[in-house]
């Protein structure tokens, strides 16, 4: 009845011995343990190998967030033998069906790859014409739909423009609200249904949609009837019509967008000017000037891709520390199964592989992943534009909005000084993720 | 020392660049939307029929010989060739052409025949049998991605990585883990297998990387919701059982203990058998020795309720690497050695020694559990095989379980997917490159150990649970050749058998 216990040598909880290949002999600077007893672990003569083999078993978290950016530091250095072996770990240890380190491990594996191959190029144009080809205007908008019925993430830039273009437009009969977005037109129906319950006499609206590259002409169309149909649900009088086929928005011209002496304009960019060539930003704000809107409201994910885009190690721990945020909201908003946040996990995969792996001088126009936070664009607007804020009413509403959610989701209103930081963040968690502003013309 | 950068760009040898797919220069004529060759199957929408159908010759799975026995016979590299060649003819032949143009028109944005993910989170469970039959088109999607999967699989295995690469990029962006067809997970999880292979080709290595803890925590799910292990565990019970009789001193040597499961049952049964308990030795073996403290205290005690004599030896080793000095048989002491192989990661070593040390220890019952997939073969062969074994396997779990059970999801992706993953890597399942043996009966036979037929009361045992299992329907247990299989339709996907040393006198 005893348990006698029998010692023989310890062994580390995971097995971790590294053999050549025929194929690749000559490119290994490890040593082969074939004749050692599986226990060893291979020794590197480079000392910093070392403590990769401490690392502890996958029961503790975290261990894609130490193990990714070794690599991009790895790459980023040059240092070919430790790429090749966190690569190796990486790809042991990542899977897009797992749990999130996992998922986060397998996306930017992908990106890092990419980057030590020279692939990102390829591999990114296989993962749009791959998207395009399996979109449609059904699937796409369920998608987003459902994204919106489990997280406020999208809703939020919407609920604030809208209040923001209403309080702005308000008096006025004849309405032109350029749209340059990401969501598919699903901001507009409460913005109809809100001149429609108007007292006074309901407005004209005009919805003039810019599409931006990634976004199928056929979705399009059928968004365009869809609104057009719930606009004479609504009883207000509307039009729509589509821009597309632009090779960047700083073609956009007046003519284009028809715009109209007596229309009171309001432009409305959520997750749009992130889509610009950085060194085009500026360009497209001027153009908004020459609109003469009477508001501007610009929605954008707070994370910082640009200022960092010559330091890949600075640009890649900024885009790990984002969509590690972004990914563990998706978890806990989605049940455990969910198709629909495979989908958009798999959307994010594109974005890291573009702005880890591709050059922006060769790329096609309109696909520029590169996000500035709130602050970088107040920057940028406040040349042409002057921050004109959100009313009480509207952060009300706002606050309305994240009540519907679950726990986890705050309103954060500008710290300092106003030209700085204008708008509102979003926060989850206590951390700021999506910035909200809205802008009038500044005095010439 | 580092090496420069010119290395890494020195292996990009091995990817090819890339050339935009150009649908129109192909020349394939447009094809039917139904392959009325196909349709009897289609129609029952299972996933195993299917890809039974396309690799029948390849697989040549009979319900009465083994298939190993013929696959074993089949080992010279234009035998390999051959394989290759069926599957070509597959590929390319008339019958089988629609796979381009039908890509095109799955892409359609016609109502209802877009590629159509199943956004449906609830699938009415009541209707138990359909779970894993959805809608024709979502056949005809999963009749796409397999024979995208099949191109993939070709490209690697002349390492066309480049073009293997791209392709998979396309293919895991259309399958999903979460789909309503066994045929859509499958293809998610083979897919990422691939990938995973095209980069450790890239880099050169074969090792891997295990996080036991969730591959043991999995398997102990998987045992909750299907009875393969539990049918092992009950059948190697009996036949040492049966060894056992009249025996006082035994000594068990489990090759690869896990958490033990499997082993209370057997201790209840030596505790209360007539003669009266047996001083029992157990010695397990595993990959952590914390784990195996930790099953040794658990069986320890219980042992100590049964008010049975009991000692736990822990090598934390694998059997291959130990000598029969290790393992310390005492003399007049009855020996068995329980062996449930897996492909969740290598348990035992070079399979030669394997062999050496257990004609050295003589035991004096061997019982075995093998998966019926070769592990031996080219990429391939693995490759058709094992998607044969786990399609088997998906469709069984999909019958009784919902689309989007977390449960199921575990199974599949931190145990299933994980062997797949490891039989299709480079290095094969031993991640060693080590040729494993096809098939353990055969070299069994070869080696002089005699097979003990499984006895009437073990294969009682299996009915007994395939009784916990509803549906039983869907399970096949067969017995033949004194082995006991258990499967899935047509499909064995496991077989249980006994083995003894020819120098030790059979026990009565």
């Amino acid at each position: 009845m005893d348990t006698t216990l029998f010692t023989p040598q310890e062994s580390p909880t995971f097995f971790h011995c590294i053999e050549q290949t025929n194929d690749h002999a000559a490119t290994m600077d490890m040593q082969s343990n074939n004749n050692q007893s599986h226990t060893s672990t291979s020794r590197s003569s480079d000392s910093t190998d070392h403590h990769l083999q401490q690392l502890p078993s996958h029961a503790s978290g975290k261990w894609a967030s130490r193990l990714l950016k070794e690599c991009a530091r790895a790459i980023s250095d040059k240092d070919s033998t430790k790429i090749h072996h966190l690569l190796w770990m990486l790809n042991e240890l990542a899977s897009p069906y797992g749990d999130c380190d996992q998922k986060l491990a397998s996306y930017f594996l992908q990106a890092l790859f990419c980057k030590a191959t020279d692939s990102g190029l390829r591999c990114h144009r296989t993962l749009s014409s791959v998207a395009e080809k399996s979109s449609t205007f059904d699937s796409a908008r369920k998608l987003i739909l459902k994204f919106q019925e489990v997280s406020p993430w999208m809703n939020f830039g919407h609920v604030a423009s809208n209040g923001a273009i209403l309080e702005a437009l308000d008096g006025d009969t004849k309405l032109h609200i350029i749209d340059i977005s990401n969501t598919l037109c699903t901001q507009w129906p409460t913005l109809l249904e809100s001149l429609a319950t108007r007292n006074d006499e309901t407005p004209h609206l005009k919805l003039t949609v810019v599409v931006i590259a990634s976004t199928v002409s056929s979705v399009m169309k059928e968004v365009g009837q869809r609104m057009e149909k719930f606009a004479r649900l609504m009883g207000v009088p509307f039009e729509f019509n589509v821009i597309s086929g632009l090779k960047h928005l700083g073609e956009l011209t007046n003519e284009m967008l028809g715009v109209q002496e007596d229309e009171a304009v309001a432009v409305n960019c959520i997750g749009g000017l992130r889509r610009v060539e950085v060194q085009e930003r500026a360009g497209v704000i001027r153009l908004f000037q020459s609109l003469r809107p009477r508001v501007v409201t610009i929605v954008e994910e707070e994370a910082d891709f640009s200022s960092s885009k010559d330091d890949f190690v600075k640009c890649f721990d900024e885009c790990l520390r984002f969509y590690t945020l972004y990914f563990e909201m998706l978890e806990e908003s989605f049940f455990p199964t969910s198709n629909d946040r495979l989908m958009l996990e798999r959307e994010c995969s594109k974005s890291i592989v573009r702005v880890l792996a591709c050059d922006d001088e060769n790329s096609d126009q309109g696909e520029c992943e590169r996000r500035e936070r709130g602050r970088q664009w107040c920057e940028r607007l406040k040349e042409a534009f002057s921050p004109s804020g959100f009313s009480d009413d509207v952060v009300d509403d706002v606050k309305a909005l994240l009540k519907r959610y679950r726990a986890g989701w705050g309103v954060v209103p500008p710290q300092g000084d106003d030209h700085k930081s204008a708008g509102i963040y979003l926060t989850w968690k206590e951390v700021s993720v999506v910035w909200a502003s809205a802008w009038k013309p500044s005095k010439a | 020392m580092k090496a420069g950068f010119e290395m890494v760009q020195g292996a990009l040898d091995t990817i090819q660049p890339h050339e935009p797919w150009d649908y129109t220069s192909v020349g394939f004529p447009a094809a039917p939307r139904f392959n009325p060759f196909l349709k009897p199957i289609m129609e029952h929408n299972e996933l195993s029929e299917w890809v039974e159908q396309i690799t029948k010759q390849l697989v040549e799975d009979l319900p009465e010989t083994a298939a190993s026995d013929i696959l074993q016979h089949s080992e010279t590299q234009s035998d390999q060739d051959q394989s290759r060649g069926l599957l070509f003819e597959f590929l390319f032949s008339g019958d089988f052409r629609p796979r381009k143009a039908t890509r095109r028109n799955n892409f359609d944005t016609v109502a209802g025949n877009e590629l159509q993910w199943s956004n449906e989170p609830r699938v009415n469970v009541s209707d138990q049998g359909r779970n894993c039959k959805g809608l024709s088109r979502v056949d005809e999607n999963g009749l796409t991605l397999i024979t995208l999967l099949l191109e993939c699989a070709v490209a690697v295995s002349v390492d066309n990585l480049g073009e293997a690469h791209r392709m998979l990029l396309e293919l895991t962006q259309m399958s999903s883990p979460y789909g309503l067809s066994c045929a859509e997970r499958a293809v998610a999880y083979f897919a990422k297998a691939m990938s995973s292979r095209v980069i450790n080709s890239w880099l050169g290595i074969c090792s891997p990387l295990v996080d036991y803890k969730s591959i043991h925590g999995a398997f102990q799910v998987f045992n909750n919701i299907s009875p393969f292990i539990k049918f092992a565990h009950f059948t190697s019970n009996q036949a040492i059982l049966e060894a056992f009789h009249r025996r006082d001193r035994v000594h068990i040597l489990d090759l690869d203990i896990m958490q033990g499961l499997q082993w209370p049952a057997l201790f209840h049964i030596l505790a209360t058998r007539m003669e009266g308990p047996p001083h029992v030795r157990m010695t397990g073996m595993g990959t952590s020795m914390e784990i195996l403290v930790e099953t040794g205290k658990q069986l320890a005690n219980f042992a100590k309720r049964l008010g049975m004599s009991f000692e736990f030896y822990p090598i934390a080793r694998k059997f291959a690497e130990i000598d029969a000095l290790t393992v310390q048989v005492r003399h007049g002491e009855t020996l068995a050695v329980h062996w449930l192989q897996h492909s969740m990661y290598d348990a035992t070593g070079p399979d030669w020694k394997t062999m050496r040390l257990l004609k050295e220890l003589s035991p004096t019952i061997i019982t075995l559990v093998e998966q019926d997939i070769s592990h031996g073969g080219s990429f391939l062969d693995r490759f058709v095989g094992s998607l044969h074994y786990y399609s088997t396997l998906f469709d069984s779990l999909g019958v009784n379980l919902p689309v989007d059970d977390p449960i199921r999801h575990r199974v599949e992706h931190w145990l299933l997917y994980r062997e797949i993953n490891n039989i299709l890597a480079i290095g094969g399942p031993a991640r060693s490159g080590e040729d494993k043996y096809r098939h353990w009966r055969i070299e069994l036979a070869k080696n002089c150990i005699v097979q003990v037929p499984m006895s009437a009361n073990s294969m009682a045992q299996a009915q007994l649970i395939l009784n916990m299992f509803p549906p039983a329907y869907g399970y096949s247990l067969v017995q033949g050749d004194g082995t006991l299989r258990l499967g899935w339709k047509d499909t064995s996907l496991y077989t249980a058998s006994a083995w003894t040393s020819s120098n030790i006198a059979p026990p009565k």
